[in-house]
């Protein structure tokens, strides 16, 4: 019979079209053995798991070996021999209720199987995830600047997917299947070694053909996919470009260019049909082919005398067994190889250094003064481009710093720097005097509350995300804190208010609302430190003249870094500091900077004088 | 099912891939029936001569069985990926149709999944139908009749067998498809904390919640197993118990086979004939059951394939008209709300007419319906009441690639497409020359930028343009408009990203170079707008004023409002 492939094996996840998945995906692991032994190691967790399983596995084998043994007893007991004309009918009774209860072990050890691997997969794969999930809430903020989210993303879904299926179904499949292959190599041996010649030929054809096939099958695999991936693309930039797609009535040359993309996925298809469709009936043909050799052969050798007719019965049944489980382990063997890699990418994840919890010289969030200083700070995020050099600030206690320059003059730089997301090249950064990496890093940022121009929420509702900062907030002080970012007005408004949920990090919510809920969590978190990272640019003017008003009653007794482009948000400053080419150009408050006539003085007068410069 | 008409085209291939299937299907329905002859009449008489010939037609039919094999895999590759290409060109030309809304409402993600995942998974189905399941019924059917044929008796093994083992897998599936739906939404859930804690990595950081995050995604995770580990145990108990069904289907062909024998009406190979054809027969059943997943899982994909096809595009072309009064654009009593939305409409009552050459702002709060005023001019939406006109015609009389054909849109969030900077810019127009997209270039002042690219103009944009800088996007968004050389321009909020002395230079040398153009301006500050010849101020869907700077000023609250919001005390006037 062809392997005829179940269309997405219950428990699989990619459904139709899947093994051709695996064909592709085949990478080699870059370092086999050291990966395997982690990936092992994570097995070796449940150990008495795996050791059931094991020994489950062990009997499966040993019972489907014993059922074609069984088989050609029976078979031989209504055969007429020699020495008996008619159906020795109480050994054939007794022969097939033993057969039964092999039959019924059988599908006993399978249930088990299925379970004590579900269970040792699952297991597995949650310990694998937390311990990911926590590197990853561990690495510093370089790390993740520095990959693709969609990579990250992958390595903890499609990676950890596939480790999962992977002890759940193919290291079951690689196990059984070298135990049936040697197994009934043996058996198949002592039946009769001639016979056994016969079927090993065929099955090194079987061997042979099946791995050439494969190999132009993936050629137009591969290229199935590629088309695909330029599909997926062009479609995804269409929709998500629709507007300008629209507005410039490119929908023809988009549709000509998809009709082109779709006409060459279609030929690829069928190549690729093709060649895989031949597969099926080829590997039907030398099985078949075995079967006639076996049964001519078979028959002459009895007609010999050297062999029983239950011999020849058993003998086809064991040369489909032998054969099955070669084709399963090459299989798996791809399948396996594609888990590795995916275990080498997660176990990089783990091993980066995390971040560091910082110095264990005693200071207490709650007692921070606010005095933030920095002291000739150089530092550049790749180090041929030097963002800040030699950057000197002194920020007294409560003051209210505004920080301008041109984008990429290195504001925001300085928020990375003083919340530790990056560290300084060289130089020193002193909160309250003490160098900040002297001090630990959870209380260095429980005494700074930062609001950033991209906004982050996290799906729940929104009371549990104005409390992301302080979850011991009460419900009256959750809602206080709304009412002074100006949150209020529109929570009140929703069908649920506080208890609203949130849907996809917020995107229910226009761009200002969700800025608004990120100020009132940090209006409830109060920190000593507060930092506003361009936090109102995407808020209209008049909702800002509301917010402004509820940010000077927040900045009260609060050492404020406030970094904007709209002058007009900063006017009140205590002092702004203008940052131009990683130094401080000028600071002063708004009035000596205007009279100064420099480069504040410049972007004050693009700002409000507007074309007339 | 409409989408059956999609293989009408291809119904030769499709009809003759079942009829070579069934020659594939009798040859392997043949062998072990002439085993059962080499057995019987070869070796238990002894006769070589029986032997010897019956493997030759063995092989022969076999040969013939495998061309049969691959004749229909192929015929079946023609139908169904011919069916595919047909049907994906017909939903993508169908997107290519819809409305914003629509296409909003559908999302990128699913459109994308729809058009690949989706019609794969049809299109696997079609293929799957054409020959599998054609296969695994001619088993099915064959094998029953070929076992009858052996000997009647063994039908009753059948009439018994079968049906334990429909019902076995119907009520295994029952029980899984919906906790398959639970474990879908887990994972969903695990994945969303994953991804939350990746793009917003700095705010856990900087409110020190690692802790906590930890503790959600144990939660989470937890979940996942469970729901995970209840079907896996589910699913667990199918396989054993079709073997022990199908087993004892085998013992009870051997019993019987073994009376019959007995009572000489059959023979030792037609028993082991017997076992083969039960094997099978039942094998059949479980890959039909499969099948029957994969069936339900693709009629899910072909149901939201036809909610595109079904979807009628909400703005249609008109008949084709041609304006003369070039470059104006007047609104007339026009009011407009989202379908789905309800309460006070967007706008309302707007009244408004802008001459040709222009320079026109429009200002208010966010949501007072700036960008939904200008989205109308193009149609992408349509008013609810009153008329929009472009060149004296109304909107709805024109083709729809005329009307577009006549205005630039600069939009909020830049659009970038993968291709070089050059071939960005050109977008609009193919044919444009070199000269002609740096000359737009350095009006829109992407040129110092785009020249310090290591290929310049032919550098290309990856992802959407996620290496360059909001501001960057902009400008080229901003070029590739002003290349368009529209009659009227319109800039929806599109320098909100540029620093003030770069969008301040900008607006000069677009003023410079765009004499005629009628332009219209969405802005925030005040400052970018105040030197337009008129500012219309929107508020709660309604214009409350429209009149230059200086006017508005003295006459209109709300603008005074804002102006005192961005300038205090007055600035420097």
């Amino acid at each position: 019979m062809p392997p005829m492939m179940p269309p997405g094996a219950p428990g699989s996840k990619g459904g139709p079209g899947n093994r051709h998945a695996a064909l592709l995906t085949r990478e080699k692991p870059k370092n086999i053995k050291g990966s395997l032994g982690k990936l092992l190691k994570y097995i070796g967790r449940s150990k008495y798991l795996f050791f059931t399983l094991l020994a489950v596995m062990l009997l499966i084998t040993v019972l489907g070996l014993l059922a074609p043994m069984i088989q050609q007893i029976a078979i031989d007991c209504i055969t007429p021999s020699e020495e008996r004309s008619g159906v020795d009918k109480e050994k054939l009774i007794r022969t097939l209720i033993l057969l039964a209860a092999v039959y019924g072990g059988s599908a006993l050890m399978s249930y088990l199987q299925g379970r004590l691997s579900a269970k040792l997969s699952q297991v597995t794969v949650r310990t694998m995830r937390r311990d990911l999930f926590e590197s990853l809430v561990h690495l510093p903020i370089r790390y993740i600047d520095n990959h693709s989210h969609g990579d990250l993303m992958s390595r903890m879904t499609n990676d950890v997917e596939n480790i999962s299926t992977t002890i759940s179904q193919s290291i079951g499949s690689l196990i059984s299947g070298v135990l049936t292959v040697i197994g009934t190599f043996v058996i198949m041996l002592t039946y009769s070694p001639l016979l056994t010649l016969i079927s090993l030929s065929t099955i090194i054809l079987t061997i042979i053909v099946s791995s050439k096939m494969t190999k132009y099958m993936k050629k137009y695999f591969v290229e199935q996919q590629v088309i695909l991936g330029r599909i997926n693309g062009h479609v995804e930039e269409t929709v998500t470009g629709y507007r300008t797609v629209v507005a410039y009535s490119k929908e023809q040359d988009s549709i000509d260019a998809f009709r082109g993309m779709s006409d060459e996925l279609r030929r690829t298809g069928i190549k690729a049909q093709i060649f895989g469709g031949m597969m099926g009936p080829l590997m039907n043909c030398i099985s078949n082919f075995g079967f006639v050799l076996i049964a001519a052969f078979g028959g002459w050798f009895s007609i010999q005398g050297w062999i029983t007719v239950g011999t020849i019965q058993a003998f086809i049944l064991y040369s489909k067994q032998f054969s099955r489980p070669i084709n399963e382990i090459a299989n798996q063997y791809a399948n396996i190889q594609t888990a590795i890699a995916g275990a080498e990418r997660i176990f990089e994840v783990m091993e980066a250094e995390p971040e560091p919890g910082g110095g264990d010289k005693p200071f207490s969030a709650d007692e921070v003064r606010g005095d933030i200083r920095f002291e000739g700070i150089d530092f550049g995020y790749v180090p041929e481009k030097q963002v800040l050099k030699g950057l000197d600030l002194w920020v007294k206690q409560g003051q209210k710093i505004a920080i301008v320059g041109a984008t990429g003059s290195g504001k925001t730089t300085i928020v990375n720097l003083l919340t530790r997301f990056y560290d300084v090249d060289s130089g020193v950064i002193t909160v309250d005097g003490t160098d900040i990496t002297q001090i630990p890093m959870s209380e260095l940022r429980r005494a700074i509350a930062i609001v950033l121009q991209d906004t982050v929420l996290f799906s729940g509702t929104i009371g549990e995300n104005i409390r992301y900062g302080n979850s011991d907030a009460t419900e009256e002080q959750m809602k206080a804190a709304a009412a002074k970012a100006y949150a209020d007005e529109f929570i009140e408004r929703l069908p649920d208010k506080y208890d609203t949920v949130l849907s996809e990090g917020g995107s229910n919510l226009s761009q200002g609302q969700r800025q608004l809920l990120s100020i009132a969590r940090a209006v409830l978190a109060d920190p000593k430190i507060l930092i506003l990272d361009e936090a109102t640019s995407s808020v209209d003017t008049r909702t800002e003249m509301h917010i402004q008003s509820a940010m000077v009653a927040l900045m009260k007794n609060r050492t404020s870094l406030i970094i904007a482009h709209r002058l007009s948000t900063i006017r009140d400053a205590d002092k702004i500091v203008v940052i131009d080419h990683g130094r401080v150009a000028e600071a002063g408050s708004h009035e000596e900077l205007i009279a100064l006539r420099g480069s504040y003085y410049e972007l004050y007068r693009t700002q409000f004088a507007g074309n007339r410069t | 099912m409409k989408l059956r008409s999609y293989l009408k085209p291809y119904l030769l291939f499709a009809l003759l891939t079942p009829l070579t299937m069934i020659g594939e299907v009798a040859v392997d329905l043949l062998q072990p029936k002439l085993l059962s002859q080499i057995v019987d009449d070869g070796v238990l008489p002894q006769n070589m001569d029986v032997i010897i010939p019956t493997g030759v037609i063995m092989l022969l039919t076999i040969i013939a069985g495998g061309c049969f094999g691959v004749g229909s895999s192929a015929f079946s590759g023609m139908a169904s990926q011919g069916f595919a290409r047909d049907l994906r060109n017909d939903v993508f030309r169908k997107v290519m149709r819809l409305s914003f809304q629509q296409t909003d409402k559908f999302t990128t993600g699913s459109l994308v999944t729809r058009l690949t995942a989706d019609i794969t998974a049809i299109q696997q189905l079609v293929d799957f139908s054409l020959r599998m399941l054609v296969r695994n019924l001619m088993f099915l059917i064959g094998g029953v009749f070929m076992m009858m044929q052996l000997n009647v008796r063994f039908g009753i093994v059948i009439a018994i067998s079968l049906p334990i083992e429909v019902l076995i897998v119907v009520f295994v599936m029952k029980f899984a498809n919906p906790l398959y739906g639970i474990v879908a939404g887990r994972l969903d859930g695990v994945n969303s904390v994953m991804q939350e804690n990746v793009t917003g990595a700095r705010v856990v950081k900087a409110y020190v919640r690692e802790e906590h995050e930890t503790k959600r995604f144990d939660k989470a995770n937890g979940d996942l197993m469970t729901a995970n580990l209840k079907v896996m145990r589910l699913v667990a108990l199918l396989q054993p118990l079709l073997m022990i069904a199908m087993n004892a289907a085998v013992i009870a062909v051997i019993y019987i086979g073994g009376l019959q024998v007995e009572a000489s009406e059959m023979k030792v190979g037609e028993v082991m004939a017997a076992v083969t054809y039960v094997t099978q027969i039942l094998h059949g059943i479980m890959m039909l059951s499969m099948m029957f997943q994969s069936i339900s899982r693709a009629s899910a994909s072909a149901k939201r394939l036809r909610e595109v096809l079904d979807t009628e595009p909400a703005v249609a072309d008109g008949e084709g008209a041609n304006g003369t009064e070039k470059g104006t654009v007047e609104f007339r009593g026009v009011s407009f709300r989202y379908p789905s939305s309800v309460g006070r409409p967007v706008l309302d009552g707007i009244d408004l007419k802008i001459k040709s050459g222009e320079n026109l702002a429009i200002l208010g709060a966010t949501g007072s319906g700036k960008s939904s005023l200008v989205n109308l001019i193009p149609r992408f939406y349509d008013a609810v009441e009153g008329e929009v006109l472009v060149d004296g015609e109304n909107v709805r009389s024109y083709k729809l690639d005329e009307l577009r054909q006549r205005i630039g849109i600069v939009l909020q969030k830049s659009e970038l497409f993968s291709a070089t900077v050059a071939e960005n810019i050109s977008w609009g127009d193919k044919n444009a020359s070199r000269e002609d997209i740096e000359t737009a270039a350095a009006i829109a002042r992407a040129d110092e930028f785009i020249d310090r690219m290591p290929d310049g103009y032919d550098t290309r944009i990856a992802e959407k343009g996620a290496s360059l800088s909001g501001g960057q996007k902009q400008r080229l968004s901003i070029a590739r408009a002003v290349l368009k050389k529209p009659e009227i321009l319109i800039f929806d909020d599109s320098t909100s990203a540029l620093d003030l002395r770069t969008e301040a230079d900008l607006r000069k040398r677009l003023r410079e170079s765009l004499a005629g153009t009628t332009v219209i301006t969405i802005a925030q500050r005040i400052a970018s707008v105040r030197d337009c010849d008129r500012i219309a101020v929107l508020d709660h869907g309604r214009i409350v004023g429209c009149a230059p700077h200086d006017e508005l000023m003295k006459s209109c609250e709300v603008y005074q409002d804002i102006y005192r919001s961005q300038v205090k005390e007055g600035g420097e006037g």
